[in-house]
């Protein structure tokens, strides 16, 4: 019986191991939210009369390391002088406030660096959410590398 | 740019709010498996040694980021030892929970020691008994190094108000002040979870300590697979 009941034991905590990396990894539910492919370049979102362009440098985007963070728009900002600025986090997960002054270096360009901190969850869907001062709010969902 | 006390006062409140938000999901089992296994004893002083611990070595790694002023560069530094804390904490917590289910023979190391024979068992019983409680705090110092995003977060502010500040030794005051706040902000939520842990009900009915164990079992098993994956 005892024999038995270890048997039992180890053969639940093998299925357990096997199974745990898949059901980890399926967590990231927001998977399906993605709106961006930024390891391929850079993604346009349209926000109002403006198009807001994103573009994440280098490439492919990885976690924890510096990176420069591109805005483009189309349009000139009602309040020129004000400058865009990128709030990183995670869809449905508080992860702190983490965010990315720009700076214009063009008529229509602004830059800034920042970090995509990791998750140990191994959730991988990180949102960047573009304000442009007056303009409104958009959000960049996509993958990073861990 | 904001002054030091609002920045103080935004990562105390930062850090309530991910308490609340994150910490829960991610470090509550750690504080579940100190209030199950402290059984009968006082959860208060040994919650409050590993949570002091847990803060000095945030810190300590806000006044190296700051003084780095890079997050990135301690980040890559510190990495492997960040992993072997995570396969220790996950092992940590399997191990405490086989034992709290009966299925392990080994003496609980911070719990209670009961009826020690002889006056050698019964000192020794009471150094552990000592020793159960400060063991919390280098518990904490060691488990503060657990990898986690907002703490990732919060250091890269660190970094920054480094970068900011006027001389190296002011930015080392801040991003130690600064990763202090966010520490103490953290605390009440993993306080709340330990004392829902404690609740007298939950550790009397043998049923429920035991399905307890085995849910701190999977997930210390959970922690290990992380940290192979992190």
């Amino acid at each position: 019986m005892k024999h038995l009941r270890i048997l039992l034991g180890a053969a639940l905590l093998t299925a357990f191991l096997l199974a745990a990396p898949g059901l980890i990894s399926a967590g990231d539910k927001y998977q399906e939210m993605i709106n961006c492919d930024l390891h391929a370049g850079p993604c346009t979102l349209a926000l109002s009369e403006n198009a807001v362009t994103l573009e994440v440098i280098p490439r492919p985007v990885k976690a924890m390391q510096d990176l420069l963070f591109r805005v483009t728009l189309t349009e000139k900002l009602p309040h020129s002088t004000v400058a865009p600025y990128i709030d990183l986090g995670m869809p449905g997960m508080n992860m702190g406030p983490n965010r990315v002054q720009l700076k214009a270096v063009g008529d229509l360009v602004y830059e800034g660096r920042g970090v995509i901190v990791r998750c140990p969850s191994g959730r991988r869907t990180w949102q960047a959410t573009v304000t442009l001062p007056d303009g409104g709010q958009t959000r960049f969902i996509f993958d990073v590398i861990y | 740019m904001l002054s030091t006390k609002t920045l103080y006062l935004l990562y105390l409140s930062t850090g309530f709010a991910v308490g609340f938000g994150h910490c829960i999901g991610m470090c509550g089992p750690i504080v579940v498996t100190f209030s199950l296994n402290l059984k009968e004893k006082s959860i208060f002083f040994p919650q409050l040694l590993y949570h002091l611990g847990r803060i000095t070595t945030y810190v300590a790694l806000g006044g190296l980021v700051a003084a780095a002023g890079s997050l990135t560069m301690v980040a890559a530094h510190i990495a492997s030892l960040q992993k072997g804390v995570m396969v220790f904490s996950g092992v940590f917590i399997v191990f405490m929970g086989l034992a709290m289910a009966g299925w392990l023979p080994i003496s609980r190391i911070f719990a209670d020691y009961s009826s020690p024979r002889g006056w050698i068992s019964r000192w020794f019983g009471r150094l552990l008994k000592i020793k159960s409680n400060i063991a919390y705090l280098p518990l904490g110092l060691l488990l503060g190094l657990l990898p986690c995003g907002p703490v990732y977060t919060a250091l890269l502010g660190s970094a920054r108000a480094g970068m900011d500040a006027g001389s190296a030794y002011h930015g080392l005051l801040a991003g130690m002040g600064l990763m202090g706040a966010f520490g103490m902000g953290t605390v009440p939520a993993l306080f709340l979870v330990a004392a829902v842990a404690d609740m007298g009900w939950l550790k009397s009915r043998a049923i429920i300590y035991k399905t307890g164990a085995i849910l701190m079992m999977v997930a210390g098993i959970i922690f290990i697979i992380r940290a192979f994956r992190f």
